[in-house]
């Protein structure tokens, strides 16, 4: 680790003595990070153990061995404990943040000034009492994973983790994988978590962190990136799992799903499209005012800082906004102050790396678009130049996804009641709909856009920072992970 | 800039190019055009599709290019093949002899359309290269297509312009059938013709349509042994097609099942977009082509092509990889410069295209946009 030009993309306390898996002579081999910053000088090259099927059923069976010390702790202890290792990515100065600071750009792809805001974001939720809150929100009572409890309806119930849960996340968004850690750990479940390649760098540092902390909890857990697919190690590890927590495209999850034995449960998080939707309420003078101290900023900046952040990327990131029409500002002027703002943002918050096929498809976006203002489509464009942000006012009421890189359409609708058929193609996708605006229509629309498939509907300016105890896609993050035992009346009482 | 008179009805300035182009075209493609000759014709392409095509007009315009301030060819701004699938290109006043249409690579996707004014333009500009690169014995062979007839599918520019290499070579037979795909009894018979009779002959298709004649073949347990001085022009090899083979494998699997080496195999690389084409050398330079992995493309003189670093629109330094954006004058009816996705570098005296850009791999918990549209559009 002493060497800058390297990151091992690996942490397995359970390998106790040594660097790699025991008694096996596994290689390691390296890759580049997917968004490496300019010069091969500037990103540390990732290293990665090469698991074969032995090794890879060895480490499962590893963690497995470490379960019981899982069991032992009270769920509640295991919060406290996983909170004190995550609270220290956001105090300033610990060195566990400052690694992580000085890290995240080069690996992942984004700026430092972006580093610092997903941190922030994403460790807000790795507390001690937000572990404790997720726990007691999703399961009611967190002790019925530490014994037998009495059931709602009579009788006792408990809550299982399960044997051995392998998680595979997407690398897009920095910290989901902490996340999916934490969620599998809490619920007293080992855990083997593959990173996606942009998302090593955060699980590492928190299992190393969780291992000086508490080594008998750290061991059963392990964080292993390698590049994903059908390979034996794979294969093996989720022929291993009990569960198996899967984050990506629709064709990753079938391809894992086709993998699995029938008795493995599968958690699939997979591609998502989220969306905002302005309505006349908040449209007019309010959209230009300052927005500082306790007022709620006005809809385009959130917006705008909604879209910015994770460079597009996460699956609350909003792909469009759908603007009513009839408000004192037209769903044109909203689509230049949301200009404005992603302007400004980027000075703030800049861009990270745009890979080359994400800079193809924004031209061919921005020139295709360009022809059809010229075409007088009633279309109209704004962008930055060399850098990413794309704003196309768009009459078509289609949605239509973002090319992403803060690439977003503004599309006028006469009502938001209208809004559900329009999404009507796209529902098995829909995630997030940030709204404002919509004054007393709300629970009707938002009761429209439920029913149709949205799983959350948020203000703006929480859209990227759903709250730990969210129904992720519409299930509890820790219940989707356990199981129930019942012992009926008449055997225990 | 307006001396050579084409202010006017567009259909007169387009004759007067036109003619100009066909005599430029018809000194084939040994002759070089050199760069001060290109950008004198390109320029005037340009002013002539400034002045007649009102979208591109403003287009150019809020970019702050004129024939007025443009000083060069590279100066004229290009058109992204996506463009294609939600406008025409191309002057207002000319009637389309033929649409023609890029294949659909993905159900319910929105297809571009290229509209044609003039197909002699086109055929003037598609035989010399097509010539040079599988010809240039000059052989006259029989040609065993392998894409279907332009009769069967007039809106595709691949079929049209094998149509002009059969009219061509006076003789030509099709194989494809537009919905039941290839006619496999026929194609064995034809094949089984020209072995017996040893003569040669040239196939023509997509990579697609090869790799399934090679599945039929391997279902019958059947070999050829084409009649040496046979060849392969294969193209469409980097379509997101289902059941795509590595370039090296199908040309392989070509020569063991047709005895054509893959010394005797010509890839084509061409789009909807474009009237001109461009072929690996390597019938006229064998002794340079490397494996077929490794080869490259050239075009005719008609054609400059650029690699462009796509953050930019610059051109990436010599050696590094971009975007490829052609100019070609034989698109006189629609636009001239023509930004693609299609990633290159470049190589020797034309480029290797690496790959297209379309077709994104997977994006982790946010939506690939081609997998979404697909979904949007199914």
């Amino acid at each position: 680790m002493a060497d800058a030009r390297h990151f091992d993309a690996w942490c397995v306390p359970a390998w106790t003595d040594r660097a790699g898996p025991e008694g096996a002579e596994t290689g390691i081999a390296e890759v580049r990070p997917r968004r490496a910053t300019g010069s091969e000088a500037a990103s540390p090259v990732l290293r990665y153990p090469e698991l074969d099927e032995g090794s890879a059923r060895e480490l499962a069976h590893r963690l497995v061995a470490h379960r019981d010390r899982l069991a032992d702790l009270p769920a509640s202890e295991l919060a406290h404990l996983l909170g004190r290792v995550g609270r220290r990515f956001l105090e300033p100065g610990d060195p566990l943040r400052d690694r992580a600071l000085q890290l995240l750009p080069s690996t992942a792809g984004i700026s430092p000034a972006m580093a610092r805001a997903v941190l922030d974001g994403m460790a807000a939720d790795w507390t001690p009492e937000r572990l404790e809150g997720l726990l007691r929100a999703d399961l009611g009572r967190p002790e019925a994973l530490d014994a037998f409890v009495p059931g709602a309806a009579g009788g006792r119930v408990r809550a299982f983790g399960p044997r051995l849960g392998v998680h595979l996340s997407a690398g897009t968004v920095p910290g989901v994988s902490v996340t999916s850690l934490i969620r599998g750990l809490l619920v007293k479940s080992p855990v083997l978590l593959k990173p996606g390649r942009g998302d090593v760098v955060l699980p590492v540092l928190f299992l190393r962190a969780l291992a000086r902390e508490a080594p008998e909890v750290a061991a059963a857990a392990a964080v292993v990136y390698w590049p994903g697919g059908a390979t034996d190690a794979e294969d093996e590890l989720l022929r291993q799992a009990d569960l198996v927590v899967v984050y990506g495209s629709d064709a990753t999850v079938e391809s894992v799903r086709s993998r699995l034995r029938p008795t493995t449960r599968l958690v699939a998080y997979r591609h998502r499209v989220s969306l905002a939707l302005v309505g006349r309420e908040a449209l007019g003078p309010e959209m230009e005012r300052a927005g500082d101290g306790d007022a709620r900023p006005p809809a385009p900046r959130a917006l705008a800082r909604a879209v910015a952040l994770f460079d597009q990327r996460g699956c609350v990131s909003p792909h469009a906004v759908y603007v009513e029409e009839g408000g004192d500002a037209t769903p044109r002027d909203f689509a230049e102050a949301l200009a404005r703002s992603l302007e400004a943002l980027d000075r703030e918050l800049p861009s990270g790396v745009v890979d080359p096929e994400e800079a193809s498809r924004l031209q061919q976006l921005r020139g295709t678009t360009e022809l059809r203002v010229a075409a007088g489509e009633g279309r109209e464009l704004w962008h930055g130049g060399q850098s990413p942000w794309t704003v196309v006012y768009d009459p078509d009421p289609a949605f239509e996804a973002s090319c992403l890189n803060r690439m977003v359409r503004v599309k006028p609708v006469g009502h938001a009641e209208e809004l559900p058929d329009l999404l009507e193609p796209v529902a098995r996708h829909l995630q997030t709909v940030a709204a404002e605006g919509l004054g007393e229509r709300a629970e009707a629309v938002c009761g429209m856009l439920a029913r149709i498939g949205v799983s959350r509907i948020t203000p703006i300016e929480a859209a990227p920072w759903p709250p730990p105890w969210w129904h992720h896609d519409g299930a509890g993050a820790l219940s989707a992970l356990i199981r129930w035992a019942d012992v009926e009346p008449g055997v225990m009482d | 800039m307006r001396e050579t008179g084409l202010a006017g009805d567009a259909a007169a300035g387009f004759r007067l190019l036109k003619e100009r182009l066909l005599r430029l075209f018809d000194r084939g493609v040994a002759e070089p055009l050199d760069d001060d000759a290109f950008d004198e014709l390109a320029r005037e392409v340009f002013a002539y599709q400034f002045e007649h095509d009102p979208v591109y007009r403003s287009f150019c315009a809020n970019r702050g290019r004129t024939p007025a301030t443009v000083d060069h060819w590279t100066g004229v701004p290009a058109v992204p093949t996506t463009a294609f699938k939600h406008l025409r290109p191309g002057p207002d006043d000319l009637d389309a002899e033929r649409v023609f249409l890029t294949s659909g690579t993905s159900r319910g996707a929105r297809r571009g359309e290229h509209a044609v004014p003039d197909l002699e333009l086109y055929r003037a500009s598609a035989l010399p290269p097509f010539r040079a690169a599988l010809l240039p014995d000059r052989a006259r062979l029989p040609v065993v297509a392998l894409v279907p007839s332009p009769g069967d599918v007039p809106d595709s520019s691949l079929s049209a312009m094998v149509g002009f290499v059969v009219d061509e070579m006076g003789a030509g037979e099709w194989f494809v059938d537009p919905d039941a795909g290839i006619r496999v009894e026929e194609l064995l018979a034809r094949l089984e013709r020209a072995e017996e009779a040893g003569e040669p002959v040239l196939l023509v298709g997509t990579a697609f349509a090869f790799v399934h004649w090679m599945d039929a073949l391997d279902e019958r347990d059947r070999r050829f042994r084409l009649p040496e001085g046979s060849r392969i022009m294969e193209t469409g090899g980097f379509k997101g097609r289902s059941r795509t083979l590595e370039k090296d494998e199908l040309y392989r699997g070509l020569e063991e099942r047709l005895g054509v080496p893959a010394a005797r195999i010509v890839n084509e690389y061409g789009m909807t977009e474009l009237l001109s084409q461009f072929y690996e050398p390597v019938l006229t330079r064998p002794e340079a082509m490397p494996a077929p992995t490794e080869r490259w493309h050239v075009g005719p003189p008609w054609v400059r092509t650029r690699v462009l670093d796509p953050r930019t629109l610059e051109p990436v330094d010599p050696g590094h990889e971009g975007i490829l954006a052609h100019f070609d004058l034989a698109n006189l009816g629609s636009v001239a410069a023509v930004l693609t996705e299609d990633r290159g570098v470049e190589v020797e005296d034309g480029f290797r295209v690496l790959g297209r850009t379309r077709g994104s791999e997977p994006r982790g918990c946010s939506m690939a946009m081609d997998e979404l549209l697909e979904v949007a559009r199914g």
